[in-house]
């Protein structure tokens, strides 16, 4: 049987000693489109940093194809906020998209030829083959997110993990990368998407998480996107739990 | 004010300096050259990560650093001053990070507190051991490139100049191994961090190769002066291109035109050398600055036309 | 003053030229130490008292106006301006080749103006960021500076100027029109400060919605920039171009972490400015051979530290003390809750719980379960029996143990029940969180639950009333309520 794609036990997370992410619990099968849908500061781009180590874990634990992410690192593709980046940084569009093929080509190896081609192709599918020589500055939100989606396809992963892609973008940019991502969906490939628009989350996604602090839910679309799950997702506030949050941190305050 | 300026004579600040010359300023010149690079390139990370004030940080706070280090082994030796000074970038480095995580202090607060009391222990310490510390505080804060003639001479050439170059070939050699490690961790520390290649360890790398390039060009060129070489090759290359291995060679061509430019002016001006290269440099980042300002004001002419004729 | 001003000049003139390093302050002949801390204190050298009352000036201005340097965390500013300026020194003092204060301020300031104009204009027209952009206004302007320096020290008149001085700080080369300048702006300051509080208040915190009520926030803006150049051209003399920056970070850094209200920072970091600057220079004064400028940023840096370490709110080593208490307050929570355990197995009997079961139930070797029991009898949570083997609650020890239970039992529950936690995951989170639930918040929870009697795993929930009661059975079937 096929180990799902990405497995979280009791995932806790803690920023600043204040607890942002509390036991969560899910299982991706693989090949699923899932849409990570909630209010802000509920821990939805701490999740997908918790999945990649970006942040340290308080609790529980994560498995990529059933192994460590550490152990299937190049099977995972990361596409961050656009804002997380400096864009007038002095690059050009080629060089950010080769950046997806440095995880493969590992500590002190230069990029090969073949990378190149891969990012050719990658850039082409986003169809900013064009541009590929564009300082990356002078690209509009749009061209610049579909940038970073070539990046993540140049990684050539099985799981996708992508922290508001469709943040900021316009109309022509969201249909294409939704058709990328159906695409990618149909060659077996697992995606993760972060997205606070939900319009359209129904949609765009066959499977719904549905975080706010904590797993609300988590299954496919029709069954995850109800009105009482949305209501519990957005609408009552978790006075208790934050104020306790709050109180924990002063108690635990420094390690 | 004619007095302030010495006489000028076109042959003794043109033409000498090549020929009769040629032994005390060639090193000097060279000597420039080698500390600019070593920093620029060094400094072109900085600022694209924006370290830049962390830089001038660690340009203060090597001063204790070399202190200790001559307190302790007694004389200037090369690894004493490596030992001190890697020692103080590293605390440095790490007392910034532990103010501003462990307390309600800002980062830059942080960095101001760090490296000004740092210095101001370096300078306490030079003054009261003065006779065991042979470190002058003039030359902290001008530096004196003309010491390079006092110098012993092994290789054939003075020792700092030795050890600078070595240092820059350093520089050079770690840049190009780990230029894609060094752009990625740069660019975009999150997904060079789920690929692996540990953004935190880069950092503290970086900031230990800042302190080793610091400490060899700081009797040239002292504390402050250092900080306009990290920052300036580097911020006029890239006000010049948007490419970074252009930025870089950029920079060691602005360090050498500052570098002959700085001789120059020094002569003509009769002034502090290592002082003139940095005003040298200034002056070509002016240049760059305009060059770029133009270039923006004609692209959006062009565009503007575009816009009118469409 | 006691000494005409024809004794005091010369000595000033004296240092002057021949202090060849640094700045002292006072004589010129070799003391002890204890010779010279009598002197410090009797105040009987002129040229002392004008020290230290530039001093006081000094950390007077610097303190107020870093209070708004540092929470608008603007800090390197101070830093770029004070090596910027270096330029106008020079130009100031070419303006009638003497060490005119007035002329020297003048253009210092107006090279420090230039600077930051420069820095604004960088940050405008070109991709560089504000860091860069402060590190290569500050190192470019100074390095004009010091070429300025150099062509002035080839002067006859610049030789014997003391303008170098300028650059490590020198308290007894102030004279009185240097104190009278600084006096000056410091009352500046001080009015600045006082009538326009509530300005420069709405400025710090959010600058656009000032605007937005039609203060006038750019014009309080640059008046606070022009205000510090002054600070740091007046203060430089004693502090020195390199070291100006931290009288204005150091005091309100530490003050920062001494209060938080904005009236506070600032009253706390001008006191803390003034005895900065007079401890330095006590200390320089102690050394007779020892700069000014340094000695005060050591003591600022002291003063900071000990503020860092042991402040009572914030300090480093206070909050691992507390958290030391927390830690020892949790493990006793933890034995009583033990003990309620085992009472609560036996159908809470009117009998002790033996030490043995005690380790038994907590894991932990008898050993460590006496010093833990003695620790409870010390706090009269708990009493012995003769012989050493039984606990006994007391009337105290069985309330907080009943509280602790109930918050832990109410935890899972709204974990279990409100946010639909696995079962299998509440126990840890509700060990860690019961420890720290106030009584407002568990009084909260039960109403949220509906006052439950059961928790998830099915056992009795103690209520209030229970708490409250003296050693009992927990009143079970009926409800509890207040």
């Amino acid at each position: 049987m096929n180990p799902p794609a990405l497995e979280l036990h009791d995932l806790t997370v803690s920023y600043a000693k204040k607890p942002v992410l509390y036991g969560v619990d899910v299982q991706v099968p693989q090949g699923a489109l899932v849409g990570i849908i909630g209010p802000n500061g509920a821990g939805k781009s701490t999740m997908i940093r918790a999945i990649m180590g970006l942040t340290p874990l308080s609790g529980g634990w994560v498995r990529i194809f059933g192994e460590s992410f550490e152990k299937n690192r190049q099977r995972v593709g990361y596409v961050p906020q656009r804002e997380q980046v400096d864009w007038d940084f002095p690059v050009n569009v080629m060089d950010v998209v080769l950046m997806g093929r440095y995880g493969r080509r590992g500590w002190l190896r230069r990029v090969t030829k073949e990378d190149k081609k891969i990012a050719e192709e990658s850039l082409d599918k986003v169809g900013m083959l064009p541009f590929r020589n564009r300082q990356i500055a002078n690209l509009s939100g749009g061209q610049q997110q579909r940038v970073f989606l070539a990046r993540a396809l140049a990684q050539q992963s099985d799981l996708y993990l992508m922290d508001e892609p469709f943040a900021g973008v316009d109309a022509t940019t969201e249909r294409a990368i939704m058709t990328l991502l159906q695409d990618l969906q149909s060659q077996g490939k697992t995606i993760l998407v972060v997205h606070h628009d939900l319009t359209t989350a129904k949609e765009y996604f066959d499977h719904l998480l549905l975080l706010n602090m904590r797993l609300i839910a988590f299954g496919k679309t029709q069954d995850a996107f109800t009105v009482e799950q949305l209501q519990k997702t957005y609408g009552g506030r978790l006075t208790i739990l934050s104020d306790v949050a709050a109180k924990a941190a002063k108690g635990e305050a420094m390690p | 004010m004619p007095d302030l300026l010495p006489p000028f004579d076109a042959h003794r600040v043109f033409v000498a300096p090549w020929t009769t010359d040629l032994p005390t300023y060639g090193w000097m010149t060279l000597m420039a050259f080698l500390v600019t690079t070593a920093c620029g390139l060094v400094g072109n990370y900085l600022i694209l990560r924006r370290m830049a004030l962390v830089g001038d940080a660690i340009s203060h706070s090597v001063l204790p650093g070399l202190a200790v280090a001559f307190l302790i082994s007694g004389k200037l030796t090369l690894p004493a001053m490596l030992a001190g000074a890697l020692g103080a970038g590293l605390i440095t480095t790490f007392l910034i990070e532990f103010l501003h995580t462990r307390s309600r202090i800002k980062a830059d607060a942080a960095i101001g507190i760090t490296f000004c009391s740092l210095f101001a222990l370096g300078v306490v310490l030079i003054n009261v051991f003065a006779s065991k510390v042979h470190l002058d505080a003039e030359c902290v804060l001008y530096g004196e490139l003309s010491h390079l003639a006092l110098a012993e001479h092994s290789l054939g050439m003075p020792v700092p100049v030795l050890v600078m170059g070595g240092v820059a070939l350093i520089v050079v050699v770690l840049i190009v191994l780990f230029y894609k490690e060094l752009l990625i961790t740069s660019f975009d520390a999150l997904l060079a961090g789920s690929q692996g290649f540990a953004p935190g360890k880069m950092h503290l790398a970086l900031m230990a190769s800042l302190s080793i390039v610091i400490v060899a060009a700081f009797e040239s060129v002292g504390a402050i002066l250092v900080i306009a070489m990290l920052i300036l090759p580097g911020a006029t290359a890239q006000l010049l291109s948007t490419r970074l291995p252009i930025c870089l060679v950029l920079s060691v061509l602005h360090a050498a035109v500052s570098a002959i430019g700085g001789l120059h002016l020094s002569l003509i001006l009769g002034c502090s050398m290592a002082a003139a290269v940095v005003v040298a440099g200034t002056l070509l980042f002016g240049v760059a600055w305009a060059i770029s300002w133009m270039r923006q004001r004609a692209r959006t002419i062009v565009s503007d036309i575009h816009a009118v004729v469409s | 003053m006691r000494f005409p001003k024809t004794v005091v000049l010369p000595v000033i003139w004296l240092l002057l030229t021949n202090a060849a390093h640094a700045a002292r302050i006072g004589d010129l002949t070799e003391t002890s130490i204890t010779e010279q801390a009598l002197r410090f204190f009797t105040f009987s050298d002129p040229s002392l008292r004008l020290a230290l009352l530039g001093c006081i000036l000094l950390g007077l201005n610097c303190g107020l106006l870093g209070g708004f340097v540092v929470v608008r965390r603007m800090s390197l500013v101070g830093d770029t301006l004070s090596h910027a300026v270096l330029p106008g020194v020079a130009l100031g003092f070419l303006w009638n080749h003497t060490k005119d204060p007035l002329a020297i301020l003048i253009g210092a300031t107006l090279v420090g103006c230039l600077s930051m104009l420069t820095v604004s204009a960088i940050t405008r027209t070109t991709r560089l960021k504000e860091d860069a952009a402060m590190g290569l206004v500050l190192s470019s302007f100074y390095a004009i500076g010091i070429c300025l320096i150099g062509m002035i020290q080839r002067l006859p008149s610049g030789n014997k100027s003391g303008i170098d001085k300028f650059l490590f700080g020198q308290a007894a080369a102030m004279n009185g029109h240097d104190i009278t300048l600084m006096a000056v702006t410091s009352g500046l300051t001080l009015l600045f400060v006082t009538f326009g509080y509530r300005g420069l208040l709405t400025l710090s915190f959010h600058r656009a919605f000032g605007e937005s009520l039609g203060l006038p926030m750019g014009f309080l803006h640059h008046a606070m920039m022009l205000l510090i150049s002054f600070a740091v051209v007046t203060a430089m003399q004693a502090v020195g171009v390199v070291l100006v920056s931290a009288m204005l970070i150091i005091p309100p850094a530490t003050a920062c972490l001494l209060t938080d209200r904005l009236h506070r920072v600032l009253i706390l970091s001008a006191i803390i400015g003034i005895a900065t600057a007079v401890f330095g220079a006590f200390f320089s004064f102690l050394g007779s051979n020892l700069p000014t400028g340094p000695f005060m940023v050591l003591a600022g840096s002291l003063v900071f530290t000990m503020t860092f370490l042991f402040s009572p709110k914030q300090g480093w080593l206070t909050r691992l003390w507390r958290q030391q208490t927390q830690k020892c307050r949790i493990e006793r929570e933890n034995t009583l809750k033990a003990m309620y355990h085992l009472a609560e197995r036996y159908g809470f009997r009117e009998e002790g719980i033996t030490l043995l079961e005690l380790a038994n139930t907590r894991r932990e070797p008898l050993e460590q379960i006496r010093q833990r029991s003695d620790d409870l009898i010390r706090q009269k949570l708990a009493t012995l029996t003769e012989d050493g083997s039984m606990l006994h609650f007391t009337p105290e020890g069985w309330r907080k143990a009943s509280a602790i239970v109930r918050n832990h039992r109410l935890w899972e529950l709204y974990l279990t029940n409100i946010m639909q936690y696995g079962a299998d995951h509440v126990h840890d989170d509700a060990e860690k969180i019961e420890h720290v639930l106030g009584e407002d918040t568990v009084r909260q929870l039960e109403r949220r639950l509906d006052f439950p009697q059961t928790d998830p795993h099915g056992k009795a929930i103690p209520g209030a009333r229970d708490i409250h009661a003296a050693i009992a059975k927990p009143n079970l079937g009926k409800p509890t309520g207040y």
